[in-house]
């Protein structure tokens, strides 16, 4: 039996996956210069909030996934402005170390609220899938993968021709030539941080009903975001979709073709990380002098 | 107080802490060899903050510690001592080969390896079962000699104390300072970085490893995710803030805090793990947000208020903002 086929549509469909996953992260490093350490647990609750949503009330992950960005973005935004706001001009240390603790409390308060216990959605088609000769395709990894394209498409539409969108594409060019061609900087950020959040929690209502739920789901997700900002080059929007089909490749070879390779797999994001920093540090679509 | 006083009061102290295990009470020990493992951990992640390199990572060397001890103790079966020795040079290593591999990095991506080094590290523990046990984990096959445990922290934590209380005499203490404040610039006052950067996180992953080393011993049993637990990350950054960053004194008084916190969390609402994470969390951000110097800050503040106020004519402090020694400092 042939697995390339096999192989190279799980790794795509990863890749969209991951893509949606980094997104968020990419925006609000490129936009805002923060590296946001609680990126992980946005799509940790938008999973939850998708899970309860199907769990209580039987709504589809999808349907409920545009109330749940909306809800993100604006927790996102009142976060933004509450408490990163007052260190942006702080040392780099500073901010690190605030967003990992907002991670920690919101790990920990899902922990409370619901326990450490895997759980998932299970809309109708979760366990469905499509065969093609050798090749089965599941259906869930299927519409996640189309949602998140949708998303990233609307996103690079936004980025493009939206109003607000070149604003933010403006400040991460030059911030003070934006000010001074009259965009509201601080507005702008917490607007940037808000939609970084709000595709955090569309990842996390897909990942519903594809990985399992749990408070430390978002710990392992970050882990991997950063290895593929790195790999695509930090703050670059492109590279970021590079760098996440590469390491959905990269996993999905391991898995496959290494012995005990699904064990292994989740050490890839590691190695990648390390690889880049020794062989180009500035990625693949950055250039050496940023940063 | 008078510097003298100061002085004899810590000499008292230090002889009362390292006297403590051979009052040989349970609890106590207990309590103070958790203290004395947290000093040494925050006295070697404020070391690196120091020199403006953020671990988010100290679990790793954490780790590599309780397995070259274990290692030392079950595959080669030499004495515990000789293990902890192996802890402390493997921590070093791993400290020196993570330099050299990041050494262009600063900042956030400094910050994000040393999280990809503990969890790189942690999923490789656990694939390799044939030499760490994998997730079954492993036990120590030897008898645990309390007493020395007990002793070698206590005496751990106070050649810590007394090491980063002689470095910041030091040239290479205002070095660190500098390559935080503005690497270029430090470079430009003929610091040359590369060299400084390896000797503190090699310094810095030795003690790290040499208490992760001592916990080996204490409990007996590792596996992957007690070696590498990330609770061990969170407190060694927990307890130089909330103490002061940057001072000798911060990462003392935070690791006193940070242990008492832990109990009374684990007495008032049983053994629940998220209760004392949260709290741990909590205390983090509100101290980056109103307490950005800790304990000592305070401190500082309000002595040089007290100064101030005795010979000058009272001012409103919303009026007249008075820049303290804790502000002045970056």
């Amino acid at each position: 039996m042939n697995f390339i086929g096999q192989a190279l549509i799980d790794a795509i469909l990863l890749g969209g996956i991951y893509t949606l996953m980094v997104m968020g992260l990419a925006l609000s490093f490129g936009v805002i210069r923060i590296i946001n350490f609680m990126h992980g647990e946005a799509i940790m609750l938008g999973a939850y909030g998708a899970y309860w949503a199907f769990a209580l009330y039987g709504v589809d992950p999808l349907l409920v996934l545009p109330l749940l960005m909306m809800l993100g973005a604006a927790a996102g935004y009142v976060l933004f402005k509450t408490t990163i706001a007052p260190v942006l001009n702080a040392p780099h240390e500073n901010q690190i170390l605030l967003t990992f603790g907002l991670g920690l409390i919101l790990t920990n308060v899902a922990l409370i609220l619901w326990t450490g216990n895997e759980r998932s959605s299970n809309p109708p088609y979760t366990f469905a899938s499509l065969n093609f000769g050798d090749i089965v395709v599941p259906v869930s990894r299927l519409l996640g993968f189309s949602t998140a394209a949708v998303l990233i498409g609307a996103m690079f539409i936004w980025l493009k021709y939206g109003e607000l969108g070149r604003a933010s594409r403006a400040i991460a060019q030059d911030r003070d030539a934006a000010t001074l061609m009259g965009i509201n900087v601080p507005h702008m950020y917490a607007f940037s941080f808000g939609v970084s959040t709000a595709l955090a929690v569309a990842s996390g209502a897909i990942c519903s009903f594809i990985f399992a739920v749990t408070p430390f789901m978002g710990f392992d997700m970050l882990v991997k975001g950063f290895a593929i900002v790195i790999l695509g080059g930090v703050g670059s929007v492109i590279g970021a979709v590079a760098g996440s089909f590469l390491l959905a490749f990269a996993e999905t070879a391991v898995a496959y073709y290494v012995p005990n390779g699904n064990g292994w797999s989740e050490a890839v994001a590691f190695g990648v990380l390390f690889l880049t920093l020794l062989i180009r540090p500035y990625g693949i679509a950055g250039r050496p002098a940023a940063g | 107080m008078p510097k003298v006083v100061v002085r004899v009061f810590l000499l008292i102290a230090s002889v009362a802490f390292l006297a403590l295990p051979f009052i040989n009470s349970p609890v106590l020990n207990d309590l103070t060899f958790r203290i004395c493992l947290l000093i040494m951990v925050a006295i070697s992640w404020n070391l690196m903050a120091n020199a403006g390199l953020i671990s988010l990572g100290h679990s790793a060397f954490w780790g590599v510690g309780c397995y070259a001890t274990m290692f030392a103790a079950n595959l080669f079966a030499l004495p515990l001592i000789i293990g902890l020795l192996f802890a402390l040079v493997a921590g070093a290593l791993i400290g020196l080969i993570f330099t050299l591999l990041t050494a262009r990095l600063r900042g956030f991506f400094f910050a994000i390896c040393t999280l990809g080094l503990s969890e790189g590290l942690r999923v490789t523990s656990l694939m390799l079962p044939d030499l760490t046990g994998g997730a079954v984990g492993m036990f120590l096959n030897q008898p645990i000699p309390r007493l020395e445990v007990f002793v070698l922290a206590a005496v751990g934590a106070f050649l810590c104390i007394v090491f980063s209380a002689f470095l910041t005499q030091t040239r290479f203490h205002f070095a660190c300072r500098g390559m935080r404040n503005h690497e270029g610039a430090a470079q430009m006052l003929g610091v040359d970085p590369r060299p400084y950067r390896l000797a503190v996180v090699g310094l810095s992953a030795a003690m790290t490893s040499y208490a992760g080393g001592l916990s080996a011993i204490y409990g007996a049993y590792i596996d992957p995710s007690i070696a590498f637990d990330l609770r061990v990350t969170v407190q060694s950054q927990i307890a130089p803030i909330i103490g002061g960053m940057y001072t000798v004194a911060g990462p003392i008084i935070g690791a006193f805090v940070i242990v008492v916190l832990a109990d009374q969390t684990r007495v008032l609402f049983g053994s629940s793990e998220g209760i004392s994470q949260l709290i741990f969390g909590i205390i983090l951000v509100l101290a980056i947000l109103f307490m950005p110097k800790g304990v000592v800050g305070l401190w500082e503040r309000w002595t040089s208020r007290r100064v101030a106020g005795s010979n000058t004519p009272i001012q409103h402090p919303l009026v007249h903002p008075k820049v303290t020694t804790a502000e002045r400092t970056p």
